[in-house]
Formats: structure tokens, C-alpha cells, sequence
């Protein structure tokens, strides 16, 4: 009901969307552009994260691990195999989706907080693998990336812009894919099965299926991030690549943004990173201890007085202002 | 051969039982009220930071500071569950486990802007000193440690058993609609289950200061190990969080002295995974305590 | 004696659900016991019994939630045990539960649809045939409501509209009229009665016995997870065994006028 209030309104988005292609011509300072590559990134991360914890309610805080596969993947072959990172990222993807089965079929048997708990400990346990591998995979000290200068065949870039396009590109993907998921069958079922598993069987949902098949698209997509990020920085390394950090913004701007919605996870990252910003600027950096102490106390209090998100929030200060009253918005997954 | 190995064990033992303080705590917030508590390694770091401000300030022995850091924390556990527990309690499960995460966070980064990441250590006449029975040493401090927590959890069980409290605590654990009917107030019975499990993990703490560093994030490992040791132990047995808390530190305790000095985690993941694959309900059947 | 006549009779009869033999117990507590039964295409049923006689618990191991210790249960010639409750749904089981688990974030329709979906993933095809069980059950009116600010009659309403929704044979209601008035029981038991008509198999667990006699021909009588006595219900409220379990060997009956027969009516 709430995310087809924003997406109906196509001009919003249209507006949004244009804005979000203009940015990088008006914007030319660098530092700022890093900024919104950053919440272009973790919207995206967000977003793939909300379709299994938001929809599913299958509450994952170990999605670090195929953002690492991801990234690992398309390093290795990068620079072992001299393999472009514009196939590495699809390789990256599937070695990810590879991964999701065998970590489902273990983790699924799990509800709630043991699920989670699972999944933290599949990322940690990848890190701590990956922190052994030196032959082929460098271990601790990581590796940075060759800098070959301005080849676009290779993922590299002199301008920023365009990292930040392919960034944008990332996030309009998943998003996209939200979209369409929601307005059909699966959407249905995603959310039959994160509100009650039991009922969900009995109207003929294969819940194992459901849940198998959103940890592939979510494990995917959070693969391409992790590609982009490495490809983005010039490094890699098992406790950037799996950092439990990475796993806990997944899932962190989803809830504080709107646990279940399309933009959700797009407001949840830019409120976080705007806070992060003001931050920043107030205090200077080398206060690590600072943000994340925000960040939480912001999710402490969107727990306690808003659990389904803030963007209820927006929602309702947009439908006092146009007066979009109960709007029975057709194409609904909440609503028929 | 056989030395390394009993040695091996022996240190393993001694600070399972520390773990084992922690695990309790999990399990028996589980088992009563319900919710899984990210954040009770915080709450050992926070015993383990007043011990050491009234070590370094007053001079005081950690094991003593036990009389102060326990108190404190069960305050700090009834105003947890009054205040925000009780609040996530009827939202199911997204906000709980948030809730209690968030807590973690929370705490490792206040503690990180007021203490700053250095380890604080408490240097005490026993520290370093050990006694031998054969080829074998015993290192004071953790065998102490080893033995106060071995009896905090028998007097727990004593409280559980012996007392009606504990024994509305045990009842709300099984039946919660059950325990109501019959007159027992859920919310008094969850600020003492979570006070008591929050004094256990500051005594934790205190017990852990002799012997080991202060600093913001040690509760990450000891919340790690406490769940692993709630899984194999089986949600919401007390006895078992303990069993498994021993059988842990033994493995960790192995791993690290067989396989290699960075392994003890990795043998501790291995043996959670194979948990959830192999017995999901852990070691001792679906019967909660 | 009269078990084997009625064995060969009803052979003969197309039979919808087959239980034989089945039991289950939980640690120390049997709470069924090698239970057989059956129902024929078409039939109405009605499984009564004091609380904790195990008539929830068989309709768990009916749909597949729990998995029975021995026995078979078998639907329209398919056995049953061992798939899971979305395949048993899919076969042409539907059950709704006996406190209403509806999806509370999703409206009315989106709920039903969901049920819809099980037989075609079209968005317009579900969303009508969803409109048509929301209209049977009266719930037309609350279409764009969240389940979940619905009351408790209306959401065992949309548990039934969505359990129509999968185009069931059968269906398995639990305790549907519990709280209703006196009203709404007639409603219900019109509801039910349309369904038969409809060629549906219905087998319902209930205590509301003017309910109960309007609907069913035929009851079987749970005690402590076993069957004690099953017929029409004439048969079964005099028979002295089903007195002596709702109301104890306090009360003895009469011996059951001439005429009647006890067994199962084929």
C-alpha cells in the first residue's frame, strides 16, 4: 500500500530519476560524488537485502558473505585469468547464487534469531577461510587491484562519473526487480511466507522453493556489489570483502527506511548517510565510534516507535498533502 | 603427549566456565522471555570496565568488585527489560532481534568514545602465578574464575528450583499463558530472569578481569561462544548452556593447541554449522528447562 | 462383523478421504491412536470429542503438518503422508485453522489471492476468482481492509475465503463456529450447507452441536486421540459410550431404542 503511493506517482520518480542522471554534470567536486556512488552502492545493497529479510522476513545478517563471493570472484579472475570484471561480475553472481543453496538448505531449518545467528556465522566463517587462502586468494593482507589506467573494457575508469553510473545502473536493477516482483505472484507468496510460514503452506505456498529462490536473486545481487565496490576502491581484502559491518548496513537502512517497500532501503541509506555527512562535518573523522553510535541509537528508536520504518513516515505527510486520501492503489502487493 | 592434551583440556575447562556465565544468561532470557540477546557480551564488557575503574582507582580486587559489578547489573538488566524489552515483546521477530542488536552496537560504541580502543588490563597478586600437580599448571586467576562460576550457576539452579520465584520463572518458561492464569506477573518475572542473566555476565566480566584485556569489543567473542554453546546446549536449558559451554572451551582449547593459534574460531563456527545441520535442537532434545 | 459388511459396501462408494490405522504420539502423550475412518465423495463430517480427544491434531496429520507414527491417510486415491501441507493443498485439501492465521499486512483481497494463485499465477484471473470467495463468505465490503484490523469473525471468514481460493475437494474446517450467535451459526451452517452443494467434501471439527446436526450426516467421536463411536448422528447421541466421554460415568443412558443400528453407515 505505502511503496505504491511513491511509485505511482511516476512523476516523482521521473523527476527523481532525471535528477539522479544530472547529478554528475553539476556536480563536479569529487569527495561529493564518492558520497552519493556510497548511497547508490548501499541503497542498492539495501535493496537486494530487503527482498529476503524485508518481504520474506527472512532476517539474514550475513549477507556479507556473497557481497565477498562477489568480489573474490571477479578479482581472481581479474588477476589470475586476466578475465574482464564485466564478466567477472555475472561470474561473481552465480558463484554467490552457488553458495545461497547450500547456505539455505542449512539456514532455513532455522526461524528468527537462529537464522540469523546461522548466517553470521556462514560470512564469518567464509572470512576466516578466505584469511587462509593465500595461494590463489592472497589471504590477510588482501590485494590491491592493477591500475590500468582508463580501460572501460576493464571496469576502470578515470572519471568518477562513471562509477557512478554504473552505480545508478545498479540500483535502478534492483529495483526494477523489486518492482516486478512485487506486482506478481511471487510478491504474494514473499510476503505470505515472511508473515506466517504455517498458513502459507496451507494455501499451497512451497515455502522451501520461495525461500530458495529469493536468497538466489538477493545472493546475485548482492554479489554485483560486491564486484563494484572492489572494483571501485582498488583493493580487496577478507575483512573488507566480508566485513560483518557490510552485512549489518544491509539489513540496518532497510529497517530504519521501511522494512518490506520498494524505496525503503533507498531512504533508510540516504537518511544513515546524510547523518554520517552531518557527522562527519561536525566532528571531523576519526571518531569511528561516533556514527555507528548514531546509527544505532537511530535504530533503537525506529525499533521502538516506528518497527515497519520511517518510511510510513513520508507516506503519510504525502498523503496529507495531496489528500491522496485511502488511495486503492490497483497494482498492490499488500493489496489486491 | 598425553600432558599437552590433559594441559589442553584443562585450560579449556577453566574458561568454559566463564562462557558458561554467559551462555546462562542467554539461555535463560530465552527461555523466559523469549528473545535472543545480542548484546549480552556487551554487558560483559561493561562488568569487565567497572572492575577495572575500581581496580585502578580503588585498588580494588576484581573479585571483589564482584559484589559491586553483579548489583549494578541486574539494575541495568530489570531497566533493559522494563523499558525496552517490554516494548518489542507482542512485535514478533524483526524488532526483537534488532532491538537487542541495536543494544550491542549501542554499547561497543559508547564504550569505543569513552574508553577509547585500548586494552585495559588489572595486574593482581595471583595474575600470573599458577600451581602444578604433576606436569600440569593450574593458573590461578582463571581457576578461581572456574570455580565462582561453577558455583553462581549452582545457586542458580538452587534459585530456579528452591525458591517460588525461580520456580515462576521455570513455569512462564513453559507455559507463559499457564504461568499467567495462575497468578504469576510476566513482566516481574522478565526483569529478574534478564537481571539475573545480566549479573551473570558482570560476573563474567569481574572473574575475566585478572586474567584477560578490557576493551570494547570483547564481548564479540564471548556472545559468539555463548550462542554456539545456547545452540549445542539446546535453546533454553540452563544446564546444558553450561554442559556445552565446557564441551566448547575444550574444543576451542584443542583447536588451538592441535591445529593452529588462529584456529579456536574456526573449530567453534565448524561446530555450530554441524549443530544446525546434524541436531538443530541441540545436544539434549526440544525440551526447554 | 458389521465392520467387514460395511468394508465391502463401501468399497463400492467413491470415497474421498481414507484414514486407517493411525496414530501419533508427542513424548508421552498419545494423542491419536490408531484412528481409521472414512469419507465419502460429497459427504459432510463432523469429527467431535471432548478437548484434547485429538481432532485438531488429526487434522495436522491430515494436511501434513505433523507426520504420523503409523498409519495411512489417503486423498482421492493419493497417499498423503509424507508430503508436505502445500502439496497436500494442491492435491485438493484446504483447511482453515482453528484460531485465523490470516497474512494481517495484506488486505482481504491480497490474502485471497494468494490462495488463488495455486491454480493460476495470473494477476487478473486470481484477483477475480478471489473476488468470488470473498463474495461467498460476505466479505465483499472489507475487500481493501488489512486482515489484520479485521475482527476475529471476519478473519475466520477470509480463512475460508482463501482456503475456497485453492479450488479444494475437500475441505477441513476447525471449529469455525466457536463464538458465533446464534445468527451467525445459521449463516455459517448456510455457508456450509451451499458448499456441499457444490459437490465439496467437508469434514468439520466442532462442539456447536445445533450446528453439527444441521450439517452432518455422519460423525465420528474422538476421546484420548481414539475413536469411540461413529454414525448418524442419532446413532452417536445415544450411544453410551459417547455420554459417558463429555460427561462422565456419572451419567448412564438407556439402551438405544430397537431399530437402530450402530456401525458405520455406508
Amino acid at each position: 500500500m505505502k511503496s505504491a503511493l511513491f511509485a505511482r506517482s511516476w512523476t516523482w520518480v521521473a523527476a527523481l530519476a532525471a535528477a539522479a542522471l544530472v547529478l554528475p554534470i553539476v556536480v563536479d567536486n569529487p569527495f561529493v560524488l564518492d558520497i552519493f556512488i556510497r548511497v547508490l552502492l548501499f541503497a542498492f545493497i539495501g535493496v537486494a537485502w530487503n527482498l529476503m529479510g524485508g518481504y520474506a522476513k527472512q532476517l539474514s545478517l550475513g549477507h556479507a558473505a556473497f557481497f565477498g563471493l562477489g568480489a573474490y570472484t571477479s578479482t581472481i579472475l581479474l588477476i589470475r585469468f586476466g578475465i574482464s570484471p564485466w564478466i567477472g561480475i555475472l561470474a561473481g553472481g552465480v558463484v554467490a547464487m552457488a553458495a545461497s543453496l547450500p547456505i539455505g538448505a542449512l539456514c532455513f531449518r532455522l526461524r528468527g534469531p537462529y537464522f540469523a545467528i546461522a548466517t553470521i556465522a556462514t560470512a564469518q566463517v567464509l572470512m576466516l577461510l578466505f584469511l587462509k587462502f593465500r595461494d590463489f586468494a592472497w589471504g590477510a593482507e588482501g590485494t590491491t587491484l592493477p591500475n590500468l589506467g582508463d580501460a572501460p573494457l576493464m571496469m576502470q575508469f578515470e572519471s568518477r562519473a562513471a562509477y557512478y553510473y554504473i552505480a545508478l545502473a545498479l540500483l535502478a536493477l534492483g529495483l526494477a526487480i523489486t518492482y516486478r516482483i512485487e506486482r506478481s505472484w511471487m510478491g504474494f507468496y514473499l510476503v505470505a511466507v515472511g508473515e506466517d510460514e504455517d498458513a502459507a503452506e496451507a494455501v499451497g505456498v512451497d515455502t522451501t522453493k520461495i525461500k530458495r529462490h529469493i536468497y538466489l536473486v538477493s545472493a546475485f545481487l548482492t554479489a554485483l556489489a560486491g564486484t563494484f565496490y572492489v572494483e571501485y576502491i582498488y583493493f580487496i581484502d577478507p575483512n573488507t570483502a566480508f566485513s560483518f559491518n557490510i552485512s549489518v548496513e544491509a539489513a540496518l537502512v532497510s529497517i530504519v527506511g521501511g522494512i518490506g517497500t520498494l524505496w525503503g532501503p533507498v531512504v533508510g541509506t540516504v537518511l544513515l548517510e546524510a547523518t554520517s555527512a552531518l557527522l562527519q562535518s561536525w566532528l571531523g573523522s576519526g571518531h569511528g565510534g561516533v556514527q555507528l553510535t548514531v546509527y544505532s541509537l537511530i535504530l533503537v528508536a525506529v525499533i521502538l516507535w516506528r518497527p515497519s520504518g520511517l518510511i510510513g513516515l513520508f507516506t503519510d505527510l504525502y498523503q496529507r498533502f495531496t489528500h491522496a486520501g485511502a488511495a486503492r492503489a490497483k497494482e498492490v502487493p499488500l493489496d489486491g | 603427549m598425553l600432558a599437552t592434551l590433559a594441559q589442553a583440556v584443562i585450560n579449556g575447562l577453566l574458561i568454559g566456565g566463564i562462557y558458561a556465565l554467559v551462555s546462562i544468561g542467554v539461555t535463560l532470557i530465552f527461555g523466559v522471555v523469549k528473545i535472543v540477546n545480542f548484546a549480552q557480551g556487551e554487558f560483559v564488557m561493561i562488568g569487565m570496565y567497572i572492575s577495572f575503574f575500581l581496580a585502578s582507582s580503588f585498588g580494588v580486587d576484581p573479585l571483589l568488585s564482584l559484589l559491586i559489578s553483579m548489583p549494578t547489573l541486574f539494575a541495568i538488566g530489570v531497566l533493559v527489560q522494563h523499558f525496552l524489552i517490554r516494548r518489542v515483546l507482542a512485535l514478533g521477530d524483526m524488532p526483537q532481534i534488532f532491538l537487542t542488536f541495536a543494544l550491542s552496537l549501542l554499547l561497543m560504541n559508547i564504550a569505543l568514545l569513552l574508553f577509547t580502543a585500548n586494552y585495559r588490563t588489572v595486574q593482581t597478586a595471583y595474575s600470573e602465578l599458577s600451581f602444578h600437580i604433576g606436569p600440569l599448571y593450574f593458573p590461578v586467576a582463571k581457576l578461581i574464575a572456574f570455580v565462582i562460576a561453577m558455583l553462581l550457576s549452582a545457586i542458580l539452579y538452587l534459585f530456579l528450583h528452591g525458591t517460588d520465584l525461580g520456580k515462576a520463572m521455570r513455569a512462564a518458561a513453559q507455559n507463559r499463558e499457564v504461568a499467567m492464569l495462575m497468578g504469576i506477573n510476566p513482566d516481574r518475572v522478565f526483569c529478574v530472569a534478564v537481571g539475573v542473566a545480566l549479573a551473570l555476565a558482570g560476573a563474567a566480566g569481574s572473574l575475566l578481569m585478572p586474567f584477560y584485556p578490557a576493551y570494547p569489543l570483547v564481548g564479540q567473542v564471548f556472545v559468539l561462544m555463548a550462542f554456539v554453546a545456547v545452540v549445542l546446549g539446546t535453546l533454553g536449558n540452563i544446564t546444558g548452556a553450561l554442559i556445552a559451554s565446557l564441551m566448547m572451551g575444550v574444543a576451542e582449547s584443542l583447536g588451538v593447541q592441535f591445529v593452529g593459534a588462529d584456529s579456536g574460531l574456526i573449530v567453534v563456527f565448524v561446530m555450530l554449522l554441524l549443530t544446525l545441520a546434524l541436531r538443530p535442537n541441540g545436544l539434549f532434545g526440544g525440551w526447554a528447562r | 462383523m458389521p465392520a467387514r459388511r460395511e468394508q465391502k459396501k463401501c468399497r463400492s462408494m467413491a470415497e474421498a478421504l481414507v484414514i486407517r490405522n493411525l496414530s501419533k504420539r508427542f513424548g508421552g502423550l498419545r494423542a491419536v491412536q490408531d484412528l481409521s475412518f472414512s469419507v465419502r465423495d460429497g459427504e459432510t463430517v463432523a469429527l467431535i470429542g471432548p478437548n484434547g480427544a485429538g481432532k485438531t491434531t488429526s487434522f495436522n496429520l491430515i494436511t501434513g503438518y505433523y507426520r504420523p507414527d503409523t498409519g495411512s491417510i489417503s486423498a482421492f486415491g493419493r497417499e498423503l503422508v509424507g508430503l508436505r501441507p502445500h502439496n497436500i493443498c494442491s492435491h485438493g485439501l484446504a483447511r482453515t485453522f482453528q484460531v485465523a492465521r490470516p497474512f494481517g499486512k495484506m488486505t482481504v483481497l491480497a490474502n485471497v489471492m494468494t490462495g488463488a494463485f495455486l491454480r493460476n499465477t495470473n494477476l487478473d484471473i486470481a484477483r477475480s476468482r478471489a473476488r468470488a470467495a470473498i463474495d461467498f463468505v460476505g466479505l465483499s465490503a472489507k475487500e481493501h481492509t488489512a486482515a489484520r484490523e479485521l475482527t476475529t469473525i471476519d478473519q475466520r471468514r477470509l480463512e475460508m475465503a482463501r482456503a475456497l481460493a485453492t479450488e479444494p475437494r475437500l475441505l477441513l474446517l476447525d471449529e469455525v463456529m466457536a463464538g458465533l450467535n446464534h445468527a451467525e451459526i445459521d449463516q455459517a451452517v448456510a455457508l456450509i450447507g451451499n458448499l456441499s452443494k457444490r459437490g465439496l467434501t467437508i469434514v468439520i471439527v466442532e462442539h456447536v452441536m445445533r450446528a453439527i446436526m444441521a450439517v452432518a450426516r455422519h460423525i465420528v467421536v474422538l476421546d484420548h486421540g481414539q475413536k469411540i463411536a461413529e454414525g448418524s448422528p442419532r446413532e452417536v447421541v445415544a450411544n453410551p459410550e459417547v455420554i459417558r466421554a463429555y460427561l462422565g460415568t456419572g451419567y448412564r443412558h438407556e439402551a438405544p431404542a430397537a431399530g437402530t443400528v450402530g456401525g458405520v453407515a455406508c
